[in-house]
């Protein structure tokens, strides 16, 4: 996910950086209006998205991951919205006005969650983030859970890749109507989680071997450079995340 | 005293129904290096794993016998106090990589910040083992984009960067080109050398040959045969029982029935043959 640039977003000390990722989601979530995920994205996501020079990975990124979300989203709750005004009736199907529009606001926080999450991790070397965490008190295999599920998606596509073509070199249709489709799955998604479910105790005696769960106090070799400035400003976030959880409490009293 | 002294060990997983290491004895000296031979469930593995402390620590089962090393011993230590004294190093390097680290630099670290090195010691440490592997020139890759064989070398700079006083090595060369596994077995004779018991499970008998001090020839979890790698690796017992012989070994003796191999023994090594046929 990293992608290495040289940026003042990618300057900034991890936990600024995932605290700032974490107060856009909550106000996303709470603050009133309903295309406030929308107005997040635009105005804030994007521009530093920009400033971090990411802008073009994360669009990219951002478009292939939430294209199947939305459509199936827009579609699910158009179609199955109870009562409502119609868009057009066809048969048994008639999308609804009322449906099409609230599938439109809960994509806005979708799409606001999932590119405030991109922009942090495009912008965040996961070794970086895994000191800072540990620096302030998480327990390291919790560290080491978080960071290595943020590498572990580009590993996990690589592996689902081989298996595909494994299974296709032995005879397997992938391509072709729905059906034939839908039979594919199961031969790859076996191997992937089985696969996968043996590497997890392999790297766990990988890991263990080079001292993971030892009790002597943890040095690392990256220092990570950290200002009283961003101290104050992460403060700031955290008052910043209560508020917007307390007001949006409030306000939906 | 042995270095590491292996008593009466059996050893069965949980969930299955026979022991996979029987009743074996075992005492290997400081600086002694060790290979382990044997077919496919011979129990070298597990026998890698008793010696690195995992069993029966990490895969629980049954264990009955002793495993001592430098004269601790492995019932009474905990997995986190073992690993500071044996290093493993597996043979799938793809799942030794610990998945947190961007560089191979910072990826060989991470076991000295682990056991709390001080930063410039570790910068120390990781550039003089990357330098006896020979992969210093890996240092600001991914571990990711690394072929097979170079991401072998780095799970075992990995571990030598940890100064184990017992290396166990279960196929480290596995995906290795033969000028990668000379190299490789040539850094771990010289660990040896330097006073690090090396235990090595390995299918190329011919580099064992050359490089090991002794042999150990395991089948169904019990060893068979235990000596100097020339005895073992050529004795008729090997090749009744299934295991990797050299063709060097498989030709003379063929040729000894047809009374074209004068010497008393089989060799292992082409060199060795040719010596051996020249006569």
């Amino acid at each position: 996910m990293y992608v290495a640039r040289e940026s003042g977003l990618h300057k900034l000390h991890p936990l600024t950086k995932i605290l700032f990722t974490l107060l856009i989601i909550t106000a996303g979530i709470t603050l009133p209006g309903d295309w406030t995920g929308y107005f997040l994205i635009l105005l804030i996501v994007l521009p530093l998205a920009y400033w971090g020079k990411v802008f073009p990975n994360l669009v990219s990124t951002a478009w292939k991951i939430t294209l199947p979300i939305a459509i199936s989203v827009i579609l699910i709750q158009s179609l199955f919205w109870g009562k409502g005004t119609p868009i057009f009736e066809f048969w048994i199907i008639s999308p609804k006005i009322e449906g099409a529009r609230y599938a439109a606001v809960s994509l806005g926080r979708i799409f606001l969650i999932m590119t405030d999450f991109l922009l942090f991790s495009m912008t965040t070397r996961p070794d970086t983030l895994m000191i800072a965490l540990k620096q302030v008190g998480m327990p390291s295999s919790i560290a080491y859970i978080i960071v290595t599920t943020l590498q572990i998606v580009p590993s996990f596509q690589r592996k689902a890749s081989t298996i595909l073509d494994a299974q296709r070199s032995r005879g397997l249709e992938t391509e072709g109507n729905i059906i034939t489709r839908a039979r594919a799955v199961v031969p790859i998604i076996l191997p992937l989680v089985l696969g996968s479910l043996v590497e997890v105790e392999e790297r766990a005696i990988a890991i263990e071997a080079r001292g993971f769960n030892s009790n002597k106090k943890e040095t690392s070799l990256i220092e990570i450079h950290d200002t009283q400035l961003q101290k104050n400003i992460r403060s700031g976030f955290i008052l910043m995340i209560v508020g917007c959880i307390i007001f949006g409490i409030l306000w939906r009293l | 005293m042995a270095f590491v002294n292996i008593q009466k060990l059996t050893y069965q997983y949980p969930l299955l129904q026979k022991p996979v290491l029987q009743d074996i004895n075992l005492q290997i000296n400081q600086g002694e290096f060790v290979a382990v031979v044997g077919p496919n469930g011979a129990g070298k593995s597990t026998l890698c794993y008793a010696l690195a402390g995992f069993v029966p620590h990490f895969f629980k089962g049954e264990l009955t016998g002793s495993i001592e090393v430098a004269g601790m011993e492995s019932s009474k230590s905990t997995l986190s106090e073992w690993v500071l004294n044996v290093g493993l190093a597996f043979q799938n390097p793809f799942n030794q990589i610990s998945g947190a680290k961007y560089t191979v630099f910072e990826e060989i670290a991470f076991g000295l910040e682990n056991i709390g090195v001080p930063r410039e010691e570790i910068k120390k440490r990781v550039e003089d083992a990357m330098a006896l592997t020979g992969i210093s020139d890996l240092a600001d890759r991914s571990p990711y984009s690394l072929s097979g064989g170079q991401q072998q070398r780095v799970a075992l700079t990995s571990i030598l960067v940890m100064r184990p006083k017992l290396l166990v090595l279960d196929e480290p060369t596995s995906q290795m080109d033969p000028i990668g596994t000379r190299e490789v077995f040539g850094t771990i004779r010289k660990m040896a050398e330097e006073g690090m018991t090396v235990v090595l499970v390995e299918h190329k008998v011919e580099w064992i040959a050359e490089f090991a001090d002794r042999v150990i020839a395991m089948k169904d979890g019990s060893v068979l045969l235990e000596g100097k790698p020339n005895e073992v690796l050529t004795s008729e017992l090997l090749a009744e029982n299934g295991f990797g012989i050299s063709r060097y070994t498989t030709t003379a003796r063929e040729a000894k029935k047809q009374g074209l191999w004068k010497k008393e023994t089989l060799p292992v090594t082409l060199d060795e043959a040719v010596e051996g046929f020249k006569k």
